[in-house]
This record gives structure tokens, C-alpha cells and sequence, in this order.
């Protein structure tokens, strides 16, 4: 039974890490960008969205809407202001776009600290929880988990069927290609980016209702999204989806079995083992 | 030079401290630069070797009795030691993957240390009482000094000229006769040794040490924005970019404590876009 719980458990976590990711990947597929602030932007959303349902009774599934448009925008400032501006030089342009979202991870850790404090908060939304014959379902895991799903759905319908959409996967196929077939690789970027950032604000929003979160957090967020994009295969959108269940799952056994203080470490752990012994990942193409 | 050698001596403790500071910053500063500088494995997790040298320091003095130094010099050198099968294993990992599977690593040992009862887990390891901050002054500037002398030879090596040939490109560098791994691992050793015998001082400086003091992100953080203001993969580079980082580090520290961390992030990031390659070579593109 307690298995049972562990594997309900795992696989409603892994949704949502499977949405944060999904934002992580588009990123990095785009444009080989390794995003550090991936995870501050998840906290804070999630912050936001602490706040306004205790000042104001905005439940997380009003904020949400909000929470993408914040992120778009707030993605597509960054790209349009920083990332864009970085000397474009091909040996070192990975290194120092890794370090600028280090740095600005820094930033909004900083920032999310002094504007909320070190304290921990989270939504008292939905608190109760379902009882399938002896197997807790929390009611806003559960939520959080369906709306995961329905925006991932959403986010590959959009990347499937519209021009934009197409766009972006062909600049993440094949840069030199898109050019030719005249796609704007600027523009793309900042949408990619903005859309990045948006999916990871809507993944803070479902976060809030069932994390205890402080400012301070975001970088497991980031770890756990690149462990999971690396699980599941770079620029696979489905083995990021696979990748966030595995990850979920090995989250809720190493929490029950050798505690939470150790489980800290299980994203890591994992995330070097594949890339050692998997470098493409679960469903990742197989490159030489 | 010569001021250096009698500043304990003449100042009061904050300068004495703070020029102790600065040479750890600048140690700090010198180890990651072969490694992620000349070598061009960008690392974000030197202060592995910086903790593990605290935490081995300790646990000789305790345990034998030793003078402080010698237990200092085994922290060192067991931290150098355990590079070599760390850096066959995680320099098989490139780019992004490095950078992040060596944050991994020091957040993993971290991990390890605080849940093992044996380091005195979360509160720390201390050391019997009575420390002399002088001679931990004078060991630190002894590493530091041997630090730049090691990267002058460096840079004027055959060695220093494979390692550059490896971070421009390494496939080519290999067809070339040179073997990568051991000179990548070798330069990753020399990358591990200053910080371990860095946090050998460290630990006889403060008297104890905590996992999360010993493994900061705060401290690998500012090393790097250091190595990166003064012009990474050069010779004077972190020495000036070290003493000024420190400078206006502490001052931030000391004035705006909350707004500490978001201010670091912004300097870093407004830094790799006014500034990109660092001061030195901005200064020698200017006079040459």
C-alpha cells in the first residue's frame, strides 16, 4: 500500500516538474541557452501568488492567467534587454549566457528576498484530499497535476499547429535552415524566451498550492528542471514529460525511504548518472 | 609586497581581516581559472574543494593533534587527490553540463556532510579553542602568492598551451597529439588544490566550520564574477579583479546587507554586457 501511495504521490509532483521543464526546454532548445533563473522566476510567481490570495482571496486559479502573461512579458524584457545584448562570439557565447542567468538568478533570488522575506508561504487552497480505497489523493495535487497537463497539452498544440509555433521548432532543428527559409531567429528568441518564462511563472502558480516555498528556493527548481530535461533527452518534449515522472517518482521513494534532507540530493545524482552513462537521455535523438 | 608582509603586524583587525579576505577571494579566483579559464571548463562548483579541504583540516587536528598547518597541507592535498577520479568521471561532461553537474556535486556533498552525524552534520565541525589568526594571515598569502606564480608558469608552459588548445577546440587538440584527458584532469587537480588549502585556513580561521559556510554558493559566486571582471584565462586577471571585487563586495555587504544578493546578480550581469572580456584584456586591447 504505502508503494502504491509513493507512485500516486511521485507521479502527481512529476506533472508539474514536467510543466517547469517543458519552459526549461524550449529555452534551451531555441537557443542553447541553459537558463539558471529558470527556478527564481518559478518561486517567485509562486510568491506572488502566496500574496495575493492572502491580501486579497485571488485563488491560484484566477492568478494564473495572470502568472503567463507576467512571465511573457517579464521573458521577453530579458531577452530583448540582456541576453540579446551579450557580444556575440561563437567559442564563449554558452559560457557567458550561462553565467548572465547565473547571475540574474542571483538577482531575482536577491530581489525576491528583500521584496518578501525569507519566510515560507504557500495557498491553503483546496486543502482536503480524495480516499481511493486507502490511497490519499490530495485535492490540490491533483488540480495542480490536470492543470499541468491541460497547459503542457496547450503549449504542444501551440508549438504544433501555428506559424509561431513552427518557427520555434524549426530554429531549434536547425538554425541555419530557419534562416534560409526566412524565419526571424530575433524574434523567435524573444518569443521562445518569453514563452520559457511564462510557462515557468504558470508552473510557480500551480507550485504555490502545494509547496511551502521562500525566495530562497530556486534553485532546486532549476536543478530539478535540467535534471529533467536531461532524464528525458535535450529538445524532447515527451521525454521531458517521462523525465518529470521519473523524477517525481524517485523525489517521494528517496524522501520515504532515506529522508527529505538526502532527497535534496536525488535530482543531482540523477542528472549525473544519465548525462555519464545516457548522454541522449530516455527519448533524447541519438547524436554522435 | 613588502606591506603585505607586515600588515598583521602594523593594522588593526578589520584591515588585517579584510586583506585576509581578499586573499582568499583571490586564491579563489586563481584556482577556478585554470580550470575554467585556461582549460575553458566552466565550473560552478570549485568550492567542493574548498569545503572538503575545511571539513579534512578538521577532522586531522581533532584527530592527531597535528600543528594546523600540517593538518591544513593534508586538507589540501586530499582535496587535490580526490580531483583525480572526480575528474575523470565529470570532465567526460562538456559545456553546460559540466558547469551544472559540478554545482550538483557541491550541493550533493553538502547534502552528505550536513546528514552525516559524524561532521557534526548541520552544526558544524569545531575545532579545540584558540586561534592565531597570523599565521592563517601568512599561510593565505603564501597561497595566494603560489596561486599566480602557478598560473605564470602556466601561461608560459607547453602546458598551459595544450590546456588552451583543448579549450578552443578539444577534438582538434586531441588529433594533435594532445592527450585532453590528462591534461584536463591535471589542470582540474591544480583547480582543486588552492581552494583546499584555502579552506584548510579557512576552518583554523573561524575556529569551526558548517556545511553551508564551507560550501557556499555565495562565496563560488563571487569568485567567478572576480575571475570574470579582471578577464578570465588571463595572468593578472583575478588578482585585479579580485582585490577590486572584494572591495566593493564588502562595501555592499556592510551598507545594504539586504539588498546584498540581488545587487552581486546585477553587477555580474551588467558586467558580461558592458564588460565582457574582463579588465585586462580591455586594458591591453587599449595600449597594444
Amino acid at each position: 500500500m504505502t508503494v502504491v501511495q509513493l507512485v500516486v504521490n511521485g507521479l502527481l509532483l512529476g506533472g508539474v516538474f514536467a510543466l517547469s521543464a517543458l519552459g526549461f526546454n524550449i529555452i534551451y532548445g531555441v537557443m542553447r541557452v541553459v537558463n539558471l533563473a529558470h527556478g527564481d522566476v518559478v518561486v517567485i510567481a509562486a510568491m506572488v501568488c502566496a500574496l495575493a490570495f492572502g491580501a486579497l482571496g485571488l485563488n491560484p486559479l484566477v492568478l494564473l492567467p495572470v502568472a503567463v502573461a507576467g512571465g511573457f512579458v517579464l521573458g521577453a524584457a530579458i531577452h530583448r534587454l540582456l541576453l540579446r545584448r551579450l557580444p556575440a562570439e561563437t567559442a564563449s557565447t554558452e559560457a557567458s549566457s550561462l553565467t548572465l542567468t547565473f547571475g540574474l538568478s542571483f538577482f531575482l533570488a536577491g530581489g525576491g528576498l528583500a521584496l518578501f522575506g525569507g519566510s515560507f508561504r504557500s495557498v491553503p487552497f483546496l486543502t482536503g484530499a480524495f480516499d481511493v480505497g486507502g490511497i490519499s489523493i490530495p485535492q490540490a495535487k491533483l488540480l495542480a497535476f490536470a492543470l499541468a497537463l491541460v497547459l503542457a497539452a496547450a503549449l504542444a498544440a501551440f508549438l504544433r499547429f501555428t506559424a509561431a509555433g513552427c518557427a520555434i521548432r524549426a530554429t531549434s532543428q536547425h538554425l541555419e535552415g530557419a534562416l534560409a527559409c526566412g524565419v526571424d531567429i530575433d524574434r523567435v528568441r524573444t518569443l521562445s524566451y518569453g514563452l520559457g518564462t511564462a510557462v515557468a511563472a504558470a508552473a510557480g502558480a500551480l507550485m504555490s498550492m502545494i509547496y511551502n516555498l521562500n525566495p530562497q528556493m530556486g534553485v532546486q527548481f532549476t536543478v530539478n528542471a535540467f535534471a529533467v530535461v536531461v532524464i528525458g533527452g535535450l529538445g524532447s518534449y515527451a521525454g521531458c514529460v517521462l523525465g518529470a515522472l521519473v523524477l517525481g517518482l524517485a523525489n517521494a521513494f528517496t524522501s520515504y525511504f532515506v529522508g527529505a534532507s538526502l532527497a535534496e540530493a536525488a535530482p543531482y545524482v540523477l542528472f549525473i548518472l544519465v548525462s555519464l552513462l545516457m548522454p541522449s537521455g530516455l527519448l533524447g535523438r541519438r547524436t554522435a | 609586497m613588502a606591506f603585505l608582509i607586515v600588515a598583521p603586524h602594523r593594522l588593526n583587525g578589520y584591515f588585517v581581516n579584510l586583506i585576509y579576505i581578499t586573499l582568499v577571494y583571490v586564491g579563489l579566483a586563481y584556482g577556478w581559472n585554470i580550470i575554467s579559464g585556461y582549460a575553458g571548463y566552466f565550473s560552478f562548483g570549485q568550492i567542493t574543494f574548498f569545503g572538503l579541504g575545511a571539513y579534512a583540516t578538521g577532522f586531522a587536528i581533532n584527530a592527531f593533534h597535528v600543528y594546523w598547518m600540517l593538518a591544513a597541507l593534508a586538507g589540501g592535498i586530499l582535496a587535490c587527490a580526490f580531483a583525480f577520479p572526480l575528474g575523470y568521471v565529470m570532465l567526460r561532461l562538456r559545456g553546460p553540463f559540466f558547469a551544472m553537474g559540478m554545482f550538483g556535486m557541491a550541493q550533493t556533498v553538502r547534502v552528505l556532510i550536513t546528514a552525516l552525524p559524524a561532521t557534526g552534520a548541520g552544526a558544524g565541525l569545531f575545532l579545540p579553542p584558540g586561534s592565531d589568526v597570523t599565521s592563517v594571515y601568512y599561510w593565505t598569502l603564501a597561497v595566494a602568492l603560489g596561486a599566480i606564480a602557478l598560473t605564470i608558469w602556466i601561461d608560459r608552459s607547453a602546458f598551459g598551451l595544450r590546456l588552451q588548445a583543448l579549450r578552443e577546440d578539444e577534438q582538434v587538440a586531441g588529433t594533435l597529439a594532445v592527450d585532453v584527458t590528462r591534461d584536463k584532469i591535471a589542470a582540474f587537480a591544480l583547480s582543486a588544490l588552492i581552494p583546499g588549502l584555502l579552506g584548510g585556513g579557512f576552518i583554523y580561521f573561524l575556529n569551526y566550520i558548517e556545511p553551508d559556510a564551507a560550501f557556499s554558493s555565495r562565496f563560488d559566486l563571487q569568485s567567478i564574477v572576480m575571475a570574470i571582471l579582471g578577464g578570465v584565462g588571463t595572468v593578472w586577471g583575478p588578482l585585479i579583479g579580485g582585490v577590486l571585487m572584494t572591495q566593493i563586495s564588502e562595501a555592499l555587504w556592510a551598507k545594504f546587507p539586504q539588498f546584498y544578493l540581488m545587487l552581486f546578480g546585477g553587477l555580474l550581469v551588467a558586467l558580461l554586457i558592458l564588460l565582457p572580456h574582463g579588465i585586462v584584456p580591455a586594458l591591453k586591447r587599449r595600449y597594444e
